[in-house]
C-alpha cells in the first residue's frame, strides 16, 4: 500500500495527505524547537575518564569543593560521615540560606523531612564533637 | 485500495479505532518517515513523537 496510490483521483485522500503533511512538518518544527531549548548530552558521547567510576564518587564532586570552608578538623571528618543526602540539605540550609520550603522543592521531599534531616545531622556533628573533646562549650 | 475502504478506514482512525490507525499509519509510513530525518540521519525519537502527535490530533481532520 502507498500513500501516492490514486492520489490523484481520491479528493479526500488528497485533502489527507496534504493535511498530514503540514501536521508533520509542524510536529517536527515543534519537537526540533524543544530539542533546542532543552539541550542535553548524551552519557554514550561522553568520555569514560569525564565519567565518575560510581554514583558515590559523583556525589562526592558535588560536596568536594568544601562549601562551609571548616577549619576544625573534626567538624569536616564528621560532616563528611554524614549521608549526603543530610550534608546537601546542611549545605542548602547553611552555606545558601535557603529555606526548608525551597530546599524540600528543590529535592522533591516535604519540608518536614528536610527538617528532620537538619535536626539529625546537627545532633550527629555536635555528639561527634562533644565526644571528641577539647571543644569549648 | 479504493476510496471507500480508504474512507472507512480513516473514519475509523479519526474515531478512535487502533486497528484503522496502524493500518492509516502503514499506508502513511513513507511519509512518515520522510519527516524523521534530522541532518540526514534517521531520528527514531523524531518518529515516536511525530506518531504521538498524529494519534492525539488526528481527530482534528474533517472529514
Amino acid at each position: 500500500m502507498d500513500y501516492r496510490q490514486n492520489a490523484d483521483r481520491d479528493e479526500l485522500r488528497a485533502r489527507f495527505t496534504a493535511w498530514l503533511d503540514t501536521l508533520l512538518k509542524r510536529a517536527k518544527l515543534n519537537y526540533l524547537e524543544r530539542e533546542c531549548e532543552e539541550p542535553h548530552e548524551s552519557l554514550d558521547s561522553l568520555d569514560e575518564d569525564q565519567l565518575p567510576a560510581t554514583e558515590d564518587a559523583y556525589m562526592q564532586t558535588l560536596f568536594s569543593d568544601d562549601p562551609f570552608g571548616f577549619t576544625e578538623e573534626r567538624l569536616a571528618k564528621a560532616f563528611s560521615e554524614l549521608p549526603l543526602m543530610r550534608q546537601q540539605i546542611l549545605k542548602l540550609l547553611f552555606v545558601d540560606e535557603m529555606k526548608p520550603r525551597d530546599i524540600a522543592k528543590i529535592l522533591n521531599c516535604s519540608a518536614q523531612y528536610v527538617s528532620n534531616q537538619k535536626q539529625k545531622g546537627l545532633k550527629y556533628l555536635r555528639k561527634t564533637i562533644v565526644e571528641g573533646g577539647d571543644i569549648d562549650g | 485500495m479504493d476510496k471507500t475502504e480508504f474512507q472507512i478506514i480513516l473514519q475509523g482512525a479519526i474515531a478512535g479505532n487502533h486497528n484503522d490507525f496502524e493500518k492509516l499509519i502503514t499506508i502513511y509510513d513513507p511519509l512518515i518517515d520522510k519527516h524523521c530525518f534530522i541532518n540526514g540521519k534517521h531520528d527514531d525519537d523524531l518518529k515516536q513523537y511525530l506518531l504521538m502527535h498524529l494519534a492525539l490530533n488526528i481527530n482534528k481532520f474533517i472529514i
